[in-house]
């Protein structure tokens, strides 16, 4: 743990006396959660190998089919956002959580907007409509909502902390800003990040105070939207049906998914083929740069690789977790526990579909999953929190 | 930046129960579901690794089968019979196409255009992209590596397109077509060797298939490829080198086919040819044949012959109005099974699988065995009647002769072909004994059992020998009947292969040897090493150096004596053959009560002092319809006359001319053109040719025929001084039993002229059998047309 000392004489103050406004701003409050970023930092690094172990195969038979292009395509794009996110990041940990609080109807209004728009002049894959195109860049607005239920989840809950057992404030308000998304994202179709802002909104409202009564009518309400989707959409239908019935699912796109997942993963053993010496991600794997990156994981690197990562993980969880505990205020205390929730969430669900211990279900694994606007989007949460670490430091918390 | 002011956000604190609830739900509820998981992974990982890692190296390993080149097969001087070549399967993959999104307009355009020969067209290509979920369409087979270089650049050009994958295979060719057709056999298009050599030796010829196992990416774009697991050489197909010699297999089928064709032949033909010392057989026939190149193609005789038995079939009639009606006789699946029957009967190697009653070829069996147990000698004499009581026979068994042969010495009983002397040989030498020589000449096993049918097999290295059928031991040992013997001293009531006679009579003229026969001489392995080496094999001596000495001398008299010999024919001026005829009645046409059916045949040897050639031929059912005498003598023995006119030769052995033979035989025209008339006939004079003048000038303009035409000596050569030949055209006669010399001297009147084939020994009694320019035909003045002769001594003609 680094001393949060002022050695005005150190080296590292002599820099900091560079960076204009530092002096200012340090002034204001303390420096942000070295533990935290390294932890990061050492995950973006992991996750930025793993997709260019993963995802060379795709991008050099892609390169082959087009005739243009590299082997290193998606790292290379990878590595550009993971590089610009970490610039955000420390950019978003100098902002006040004030800011944040402020802006928060605007980042929702700006993410509602987006959901409209991908609605309007997205483009398909995969018969979603997920992605907005700007020239060779694509961004993906379902990434920005989830931020934006976070920061308007936790203003409200900072409002209305007292009257969360009331209709009117407790639920009314969440339900409208909840519903919005959920029934854009529906159109798109984009279940799974309908599943996770679902779940980091009732985790906030749980943790803001929520009755228990409400909790279990809204975990009701939640099941019987479910059962609904259930019927209602294929999409949902077959993927439960085939995770619960494999054989009668064999030659459906999602069984052999998941089935060369699994292929990846028992592969792996003990101490796993390698880095880099997988043979699932040649073509056989699919998405295995993005939502199926943890199989990669574990065929090249073993049980011990994997483990190792899902240790880091949870460090950085325990991280976040640690860091909303001490925050005394209240929106920024809703802010990291809706980010650790977020992340903690997408970790969870992740690893539990490409193990097959839930249906399937499109969630891409914090750091590691290929996808520019998710690690953007990421490491700005990140950003948040460390800002939120620099105005209730570890050490000084009791 | 704004800066919310601090006394407004301590007015919203985070309290004890966000904080517990936290705690709750992050510490508990989260640390807990990563315990699951990881025991989740632990399971998977630990537990069912080898599950899950068997079906990953399931899919991603690739075996391949590399194509090993079958060995070729040679002739003994290193002709090539048989060659494999290197071909392309083509094979087109819909499944690869859809997943790619290949241009399958562009392929299916670049398979039609370069595929025509093939019978690929646009339209096949396109209806076999409709199985999308296939990954192998066999667009066309055996392709030339020529027609398949365009689609390997346009696939090259596509980014490898994976659409279109050629897959090497070999093509067998056999460059002389249809030239020792059984011998060599042929191949399946799964490159398995069917039948002969091909079959026998099979896998010596494959060689081994090689093996490559590599992982591959799903697609095969070879991301993988550089990971060899394991590679395997194909080891290329030995080459066989067999004894046939190409020549002398030429010169019998050429021969055999002009004979079925002058006899019209019905039930096929065949010949051997065996080196009598050794036992290598170089030269097998058996017609009709096929193409192993095409080997399931009918031969157009055979085709013609189908269309006209179906034809036939068709009767017309006339219903109750008086319409005609046509009624077929053969419906379309008998016309399917005959044409299958006809096809395997083309593969059938008459040679080999078929046994027959060799007839009067026999004698020389019975002959050799008589002298060898000496109780015949060159001094004994038979007395021929036309006819001998037998014991056991109700009838007296008649002589081919039934005005008998009257009383005759040992060689002239065997130049009669005297069925009577030879029933005397048989009995002097006894059941017993008459069996002991059949089965030391390879003709049969005597057995334990007195009861059995008895068989035997030469044990030749050739796939579908069959076995002989003789009466068991009890019936012919039978003192109290002694028709058996008496039939089979003269070759008849059993049945032996062409090929075990003509061993059997390989070893009564080599010196008294029983040779195993055998094709294959040599089988050298890829990198030249000879693995096997087949050396002559004695199966053990039957007869003595002696014996077999005489048996010569007494076969060459058969086909020398103009006078006796009922081999005649056979006889090739300058050469000493031996040989001796045989016509045997097929038995089985007989008791059905139709027509008598024959099967003719001779064997020669060659020459008879030190034969180095053995010839059997073997003609079955000659046609009644042809007006010619169906008998050995006048069918079988010119046919071997003309195969040792082309082979002895070719195989080095001087002729030997007798000034009777120079006599007769035909004479090359010389250059006359240019000279005066007086010594232009004086040089054809020397050289035996007559001449007649045309026109008044004193120099010869013009001859007919030209220099170097080969035409009947005694000819009168046609010699222009002022005037040209007539531009008139001829009509060719009919020569068909007009002797020789009458035959020079009807065409002389017309300017054409005459040659033959055969060996001239007496123009006025040799007659014209055929002549390659048919009746009718319009022929220029100066025309040569070649016949074939026979003698047509009426003495002679008989079925012996």
């Amino acid at each position: 743990m680094p001393t949060r000392k002022r050695s005005s004489g150190s080296f590292g103050m002599q820099l900091k006396n560079l960076i204009p406004g530092w002096q200012a701003a340090s002034r204001l409050r303390g420096g942000f959660d070295i533990t935290l970023l390294m932890l990061v930092l050492i995950l973006l690094s992991l996750g930025l190998l793993m997709v260019l172990s993963s995802s060379y195969p795709r991008a050099y038979s892609q390169a082959l089919a087009s005739e243009s292009g590299s082997a290193l395509d998606y790292f290379n794009h990878q590595l550009m956002f993971a590089i610009a996110g970490v610039v955000i990041m420390y950019a978003a940990s100098w902002v006040p959580m004030s800011f944040y609080r402020q802006s928060n109807r605007l980042v929702y209004g700006f993410a509602a907007v987006m959901l409209l728009l991908v609605l309007v002049m997205g483009t398909a894959e995969n018969n979603a409509r997920r992605w907005i195109s700007l020239g060779p860049l694509s961004f993906q607005p379902s990434e920005i909502t989830k931020l934006a239920i976070i920061l308007v989840f936790a203003d409200l809950i900072a409002k209305y902390r007292a009257r969360m057992e009331t209709i009117q404030y407790g639920v009314i308000p969440f339900a409208i800003a909840l519903g919005i998304p959920i029934v854009l994202l529906f159109f798109e179709p984009h279940i799974s990040c309908i599943l996770i802002i679902s779940l980091i909104g009732l985790t906030m409202m749980v943790i803001g105070g929520m009755p228990r009564r409400y909790f279990f009518i809204g975990l009701g309400i939640v099941a019987a939207l479910g059962t609904l989707a259930f019927f209602v959409s294929t999409h949902v239908h077959v993927r439960i049906l085939a995770w619960l019935f494999p054989s009668q699912y064999a030659d459906d796109d999602i069984t052999y998914q998941v089935r060369e997942s699994l292929m990846a993963i028992g592969s792996g053993g003990l101490t796993g083929l390698g880095p880099g010496e997988g043979r699932q991600k040649y073509l056989y794997l699919p998405e295995s740069h993005n939502d199926y990156i943890f199989s990669i994981v574990c065929e090249e690197l073993g049980l011990i690789g994997a483990a190792a990562i899902i240790l880091l993980l949870a460090l950085m969880l325990l991280r976040c977790t640690q860091i909303t505990l001490h925050t005394q205020d209240r929106f920024s205390f809703l802010v990291a526990a809706g980010i650790t929730a977020h992340f903690g969430l997408q970790t969870l669900l992740n690893i539990a579909v490409v193990t097959n211990s839930l249906p399937c279900t499109g969630v891409s694994l914090p750091f590691f999953s290929y996808g520019g606007t998710a690690l953007l989007m990421q490491l700005l949460e990140m950003g948040i929190l460390l800002s939120i670490s620099r105005e209730a430091p570890l050490t000084r918390a009791g | 930046m704004a800066v919310q002011p601090t006394g407004r956000a301590s007015t919203q604190r985070a309290d004890n129960t966000m904080i517990s609830r936290t705690r709750w739900i992050f510490l508990v509820c989260g640390i807990a579901a990563f315990i699951l998981l990881l025991g989740r992974l632990g399971y998977l990982m630990i537990f069912k690794q080898d599950y899950y890692e068997q079906q990953a190296i399931q899919q991603t390993v690739v075996r391949q089968n590399v194509l090993a080149l079958r060995g070729t097969i040679l002739d003994s001087n290193g002709k090539i019979l048989a060659k494999s070549a290197t071909k392309d399967t083509v094979i087109l993959s819909p499944a690869d196409i859809v997943k790619n999104d290949w241009d399958l307009d562009g392929i299916a355009r670049v398979l039609a255009d370069n595929l025509a020969d093939y019978g690929v067209t646009y339209e096949q290509v396109m209806s076999l992209a409709q199985d999308q979920d296939s990954y192998y369409k066999i667009v066309a087979r055996k392709v030339d590596r020529s027609d398949t270089e365009p689609i390997r650049e346009y696939k090259n050009a596509n980014k490898g397109c994976n659409g279109i994958v050629l897959s090497p295979d070999s093509k067998r060719y056999y460059p002389y077509g249809d030239l020792a057709a059984h011998v060599l056999g042929y191949v399946g298009i799964d490159n398995d060797g069917l039948a002969g050599i091909e079959s026998q030796y099979d896998n010596v010829l494959a060689g081994g298939m090689g093996r490559v196992t590599r992982l591959s990416d799903k697609s095969s774009i070879g991301m993988l490829n550089i990971k060899y697991e394991d590679y395997t050489k194909e080891t290329a197909g030995a080459d066989v080198k067999v004894t046939l010699d190409a020549n002398i297999q030429y010169y019998l089928e050429k021969n055999l086919k002009q004979a079925v064709e002058d006899y019209d032949i019905l039930n096929g033909a065949a010949a051997i040819a065996m080196d009598p010392h050794t036992g290598a057989i170089k030269g097998m026939v058996s017609l009709g044949n096929f193409d192993p190149n095409d080997y399931q193609a009918l031969t157009e005789d055979t085709e013609a012959r189908l269309e006209e038995t179906i034809e036939d079939g068709v009767v017309e009639e006339e219903d109750e109005e008086g319409n005609p009606v046509k009624t077929r006789k053969y419906t379309d699946k008998e016309i399917e099974e005959l044409r299958t029957d006809a096809m395997f009967r083309q593969w059938r190697n008459k040679a080999l699988s078929d046994t027959y009653e060799p007839g009067s070829t026999f004698k020389i069996i019975t002959l050799a065995m008589a002298l060898e147990e000496g109780v015949v000698s060159e001094d004994t004499h038979f007395f021929c009647g036309g006819s001998t009581e037998v014991l056991g026979r109700t009838t007296p068994l008649n002589c081919w002769r039934t005005a008998g042969h009257g009383d005759q010495t040992l060689t002239q009983a065997v130049q009669h072909s005297c069925n009577v002397a030879f029933v005397d040989i048989g009995q002097r030498v006894g059941a017993r004994t008459f069996y002991r020589y059949c089965d030391a000449f390879g003709f049969l096993n005597l057995t334990q059992d007195a009861d059995a049918t008895l068989t035997a097999r030469t044990g030749v290295d050739l796939a579908g020998e069959s076995g002989s059928i003789w009466w068991s031991q009890n019936t012919f040992f039978n003192p109290e009947n002694l028709s058996q013997l008496a039939s089979a001293s003269f070759g008849q009531t059993f049945t032996v292969t062409p090929l075990q006679m003509i061993t059997a009579i390989s070893a009564c003229v080599n010196g008294g040897y029983l040779m195993k026969p055998y094709v294959v001489q040599e089988i050298t392995d890829a990198s030249g090493r000879i693995v096997e080496s087949n050396e002559p094999t004695v199966v053990r001596q039957v007869v003595s150096e002696e014996t077999s000495a005489e048996v010569r001398k007494i076969l060459e008299q058969v086909v020398s004596d103009p006078v006796d010999g009922t081999g005649h024919n056979a006889y090739v001026a300058g050469y000493r053959i031996g040989g001796k005829t045989g016509t045997s009645e097929k038995v089985a046409q007989d008791a059905a009560g139709g027509p008598k059916e024959y099967i003719v045949s001779f064997a020669g040897v060659a020459p008879a002092d030190d034969p180095r050639l053995v010839i059997l031929v073997l003609l079955d059912t000659p046609s009644s319809e042809t007006g010619m005498y169906i008998s050995g003598g006048q069918m079988g023995a010119p046919t071997v006359a003309g195969m040792f006119a082309d082979i002895l030769p070719y195989l080095g052995v001087e002729p030997q001319y007798t000034a009777a033979e120079k006599q007769f035989m035909d004479q090359v025209v010389p250059n006359i053109t240019g000279m005066t008339v007086e010594e232009a006939t004086n040089l054809l004079a020397q050289r035996g040719f007559n001449v007649r003048v045309l026109g008044e000038g004193g120099r010869v303009t013009r001859q007919l025929p030209g220099t170097g035409a080969m035409i009947a000596t005694g000819s009168a050569v046609l010699l222009y001084t002022d005037v040209e030949p007539s531009e008139d055209l001829e009509e060719m006669p009919d020569l068909s039993y007009l002797t020789y010399r009458d035959a020079r001297d009807v065409l002389a009147g017309m300017g054409l002229f005459v040659t033959t084939s055969s060996s001239v020994t007496s123009p006025e009694t040799q007659s014209v059998l055929s002549q390659n320019i048919p009746e009718g035909t319009e022929v220029e003045h100066g025309t040569v047309v070649k016949v074939t002769l026979v003698t047509t001594d009426s003495s002679m003609l008989g079925q012996y």
